[in-house]
């Protein structure tokens, strides 16, 4: 036969037997269709360059703070200046700040996120005007005109699209400032940028402890690698400890894509997990499509004996055999590649809905060429893996032996253990791919549940930022305070009013500290602990509650000691005897005076609700003391459910405009809305890995069914035999339990300690969490599967005579 | 001598959607201990369809079956069970020996399933068995490694490990050659001569006239039931 009838007769093979072709192919669609779908993701996401020239070798220089990486604004200015003078592995080392700024036309005030760039910034990212011209270094000289640029998005809000908005002014921050030109809405880099302003951040003059923290980035030289950059950079931060210990204790800095930057530290555990997910899943695929082939050959083993006795070559036999896997390979990996792709267009849609900010713009989920290369290795390797290993074992039997009836229907030795084999592979596989993919679901499952230490449901925020040069003076802003809450507490939607410098759910600034009396030597590492501004009657209006102290009040005025109100986990840290109050700490960085601890409340979580952000303590400081300009205002609705109070938003929005005009509102939304948002990242891939564990406990269960019943079928000889001596229905029954347990048991052995390896690996991430009822759950589910796959075609092999069964083929 | 089974009337009608297909009618058979019998006929004829019934592996279509003075045909699976492993020694022409059990387990086999004999009893049942079938130093060897004649001869010692009342063989000789056929016919006239009761379905004329009666079947029916002279039996086994 040559290639093209083995192809037909394959095809026919396949048509033959319907429900086999749809399991197969179902089987292996969903598989290859995840792995694609993956692929196409990390790669979209993660892996693929930049698309600038220079792509591939543009890179963000982070902060390491007490182990923990920042993204973005994280490096000190004089620090950023010395290390610009010292590396060697950049083309270009450059810094650019990112600022909230005041916008305001004659009619209206708005605020934005604002970038503070070089020349060098729009160099790398190859950026073009879509009006007017780019910024150059010469504007952010001292004494150069106010400029900006637009992007295409404001443009179109404040000027309605205006082809003659060059030359025009705005306010910025209260400044006159001109608009040189207007980007198109493609530009974004290294995110959603609104407005374009010249870098003049500058750490001279200024004090090390004072200066502001810049966003830093570089483009790597050809010949430099990642590994030489970070050694370089950790070398010189820790050169920078060194000669500044009191402000630089416990910091490195880590050079890394920017792409990595946007997904934070646990990005390389996250892949992995992803990786090792999706493979596990294929490898589930590709052994149950293996094991149908392989029943099917076994079944087959009669026609392929006679082949061999009409002198068919055994490579032209598993020829055939292999076209078969090659064709349900093939109709799987194109059914995969269409669905994938349309389930990478629903994502990109999604990712759209459900995130607060624009997606990176190097986001780029579709099925590109490299994903359609994947795809086709992927495809052509489990084609090869599902049928060439049965092809090859249902051809190496006595071909003789089996064209006698001695060896009908029954398993030889060497196919009982590899059927043994199967199934203790697919509980360790399941095992461990359901303890994984739970926990990924539990764990979000647990954040999204978690207590912030708060009320949430009836609290309604924004934020102001008060505009620096009106804004100057404390006693100004703490009026502003005063305004704005007996204002808003006249409306009645509203119960009451507070402020806080940061919601629970949001980013705290979390510093270093020294605890009065305690000795950190020569080269310090110090405590660290958020710090929380917060107006004295926040604790009240959040329903925070006192553990024991005083909370603050009229007694922690501007000019009177610093106090402060710390949560029990930062008792439970540094005071491990709990006698706190009257106790004394400092924030090391602003090294301003002690500040006294005058009580305790309950723990409230500032960031994701991750295991590293729930353990962080916290230091509530007096808003009244040290007034900022930056804060959001809580609002308690009377409505249980502040969502549901129609125009609160309105309300707010007008309250704040009246008060003071160049201090417009912005994230306006509940406290609920804000933390969701925050969290919708994390409720993405939580999504993601609840349909990872859908499908692999699908092809898990079916599998584990599917070999185990199958190995109990092509045991229905052996059943008829075991009954013919004298066994009867509950000898068959312990028979094969004892069998099932043996097996079950070696592969929970296997798999239940790799499924918890994987959790803690992910822990550390909080991307999964382990618990005891899962590590019961899923071990019992996985058994209960294996019994059933043992009871029922038992029990369709007793409800044979002994006779029957003993002819069974 | 004692009467070990009694058929009366037996049937054995096979129904598919359209078709009845009588496999036997009306089978009066008795069979003493201590027989040698042997069923032949055609192929189709019904010979192994009764062997079944015989070995309780198939349940009859009406009529009474009497082993060792107890009626058999209507009891439940769970009694079937039990008297096919104290009462019935089979042994298949596809020897049926389990790939995955040792020589050794493979005779213990039967034994397991009674809960009257201890594990010593049992190693000395299966030494036992494997001794009069000359396979005793073969116990740890796995079926592959035996030839198609060991193989048998490990069948007919699991077949009399449990001293049954009764040995039903079912073209013992089948697969073998005929010298390794010929050890087997061997085995079974010397466990004969030791007092075992056999019934064998064959349709090999020599093997049959081993045998001491020769029970023909055709059509699903009894045709002849002769007495095989000891003539004959020396001439087969010459």
């Amino acid at each position: 036969m040559n290639i093209f009838s083995d192809i037909n007769f394959a095809f026919r093979t396949l048509i033959k037997n319907p429900k086999f072709t749809a399991l197969t192919v179902f089987v292996m669609t969903t598989g290859l269709t995840l792995c694609i779908y993956m692929f196409s993701f990390i790669q979209g996401t993660m892996v693929a360059p930049l698309p600038f020239k220079d792509g591939e070798r543009i890179r963000a220089v982070d902060m390491i703070y007490n182990g923990m990486t920042y993204q973005g604004t994280s490096i000190r200015v004089p620090d950023f200046d010395d290390l610009k003078k010292r590396v060697q592995s950049y083309e270009v080392f450059d810094a650019y700040d990112i600022g909230t700024v005041n916008l305001s036309t004659n009619d209206r005030a708005v605020k934005y996120t604002g970038h503070y760039v070089t020349e060098n910034f729009f160099k790398i990212s190859e950026a073009k005007p879509l009006l007017g011209r780019l910024l150059t270094n010469d504007d952010g000289l001292s004494g150069a005109e106010p400029v900006a640029v637009l992007s295409h998005t404001l443009w179109q809000s404040l000027f309605a699209g205006d082809a003659d908005v060059l030359g025009k002014k705005l306010r910025v921050n209260t400044k006159p400032t001109t608009i040189v030109g207007v980007m198109p809405d493609s530009y974004q880099f290294p995110d959603a940028g609104r407005i374009w302003l010249p870098y003049t951040t500058t750490g001279v003059g200024v004090e090390r402890s004072k200066s502001d923290y810049v966003a830093v980035y570089g483009v790597l030289k050809p010949e430099v690698t990642d590994e030489q950059a970070n050694a370089e950079i950790k070398s010189l931060m820790a050169e920078l400890e060194v000669k500044y210990p009191k402000l630089n204790s416990n910091t490195s800095a880590r050079v890394w894509t920017i792409q990595e930057a946007s997904m934070g530290d646990g990005t390389a555990v996250i892949i992995l997990a992803m990786e090792l997910a999706v493979g596990f899943i294929l490898l589930l695929a590709c052994i149950n499509v293996g094991n149908l082939l392989f029943s099917r050959a076994t079944e087959k083993g009669k026609e392929t004996a006679i082949r061999t006795a009409l002198g068919a070559p055994r490579s032209t036999i598993v020829m055939q055999m292999m076209w078969e896997s090659v064709l349900i390979c093939t109709i799987s990996g194109v059914l995969a590649v269409l669905i994938s792709g349309l389930w990478l267009e629903q994502s990109n849609r999604d990712l759209l809905e459900a995130f607060p900010f624009d997606p990176p713009f190097w986001w780029n989920m579709v099925i590109t060429e490299t994903s359609i290369v994947a795809a086709i290795v992927i495809t052509l390797t489990t084609a090869f893996v599902t049928g060439i290993l049965p092809a090859l074992k249902a051809t190496s039997g006595d071909f003789n032996a089996t064209l006698r009836d001695g060896t009908r229907g029954a398993q030889s030795k060497s196919a009982g253990r590899l059927s043994k084999v199967i199934v203790v592979s697919e509980v360790v596989l399941s095992c461990a791919l359901l303890l994984l993919s739970t926990g990924m679901v539990y764990s979000v499952h647990q954040q999204n549940s978690i207590d912030y230490g708060t009320t949430i449901e009836n609290i309604f925020t924004v934020r102001v930022g008060l505009p620096e040069a009106e804004y100057k003076s404390l006693e100004k802003r703490q009026q502003y305070y005063q305004n704005i809450i007996s204002s808003l507490q006249a409306k009645p939607e509203v119960a009451d009013v507070s402020l806080t410098r940061t919601l629970p759910g949001n980013w705290a600034s979390y510093e270093n500290i020294a605890i009065d009396g305690v000795d950190y030597g020569k080269k310090p590492q110090y405590p660290s602990s958020n710090s929380v501004g917060v107006a004295h009657n926040y604790f009240q209006v959040m329903e925070v509650n006192l553990k024991s102290g005083r909370v603050f009040d009229s007694r922690d005025k501007i000019d009177s000691p610093l106090t402060a109100i710390v949560t029990e986990n930062f008792v439970k840290k540094y005071y491990k005897d709990g006698d706190v109050l009257g106790k004394r700490f400092k924030f090391i960085e602003t090294d301003q005076d002690w500040y006294t601890i005058v009580g305790v409340v309950n723990n409230v979580l500032h960031g994701q609700p991750t295991s590293l952000n729930i353990e962080k303590p916290t230091a509530f400081v007096s808003l009244q003391q040290t007034p900022k300009r930056f804060v959001s205002i809580t609002v308690k609705t009377v409505a249980a459910d502040a969502s549901t109070v129609v125009g609160l938003s309105d309300i707010v929005t007008s309250v704040t405009q009246k008060i003071e005009r160049d201090a417009p509102a912005y994230d306006v939304k509940t406290l609920r809305a804000s933390i969701e948002e925050r969290n919708a990242g994390m409720n993405f891939v939580s999504e993601l890995f609840l349909v990872f564990a859908a499908a692999s406990m699908v092809l898990a269960f079916s599998g584990i069914y599917g070999v185990m019943s199958n190995t109990i079928v092509q045991k229905t000889q052996e059943i008829g035999i075991r009954r013919a001596l004298g066994a009867d229905e509950s000898d068959i029954y312990k028979h094969f339990i004892i069998q099932g347990i043996k097996q079950l048991s070696i592969g929970l052995v296997i798999g239940v300690p790799m499924g918890i390896a994987l959790v803690k690996m992910l822990e550390q991430s909080s991307l999964a969490q382990g618990s005891l009822m899962l590590y019961i759950v899923i071990p019992a589910l996985i058994s209960a599967v294996i019994f059933m796959a043992i009871y029922y075609p038992v029990q369709r092999a007793l409800k044979l005579e002994p006779c029957s069964a003993l002819r069974y083929e | 001598m004692k009467t070990l089974i009694k058929l009366a009337n037996l049937k054995k009608v096979f129904s598919t959607d359209e078709v009845e297909t009588h496999a036997l009618s009306d089978i009066n058979l008795q069979v003493r201990q201590g027989e040698y019998l042997s069923i032949s006929g055609p192929s189709g004829c019904g010979k192994s369809t009764l062997l079944s019934l015989l070995g309780l592996l198939d349940t009859s279509s009406g009529g009474n079956y009497t082993l060792n003075g107890h009626e058999v045909a209507d009891i439940n699976s769970k009694q079937r069970a039990a008297i096919r492993n104290k009462e019935i020694g089979f042994v298949f022409q596809s020897f049926n020996l389990i790939s995955e059990l040792t020589v050794a387990e493979n005779v213990a086999l039967p034994l397991t399933y009674r809960k009257d004999i201890s594990k010593t009893q049992r190693h000395e049942m299966v030494t036992a068995a494997l001794e009069k079938v000359d396979m005793a130093h073969r116990t740890k060897h796995y079926p592959s490694q035996l030839s198609g004649g060991q193989q048998q001869r490990v069948a007919v010692a699991r077949a009399i490990a449990g001293n049954p009342s009764i040995i039903l063989a079912d073209e013992p000789t089948g697969n073998l050659d005929s010298k390794n056929a010929e050890l087997v016919m061997s085995l079974l006239d010397k466990l004969h001569a030791e007092g075992a009761t056999i019934c064998m379905v064959t349709h090999d004329p020599r093997g049959a006239k081993r045998a001491e009666r020769i029970i023909e079947v055709f059509d699903g029916r009894i045709v002849s039931d002769s007495i095989v002279n000891s003539d004959d039996i020396e001439e087969a086994v010459a």
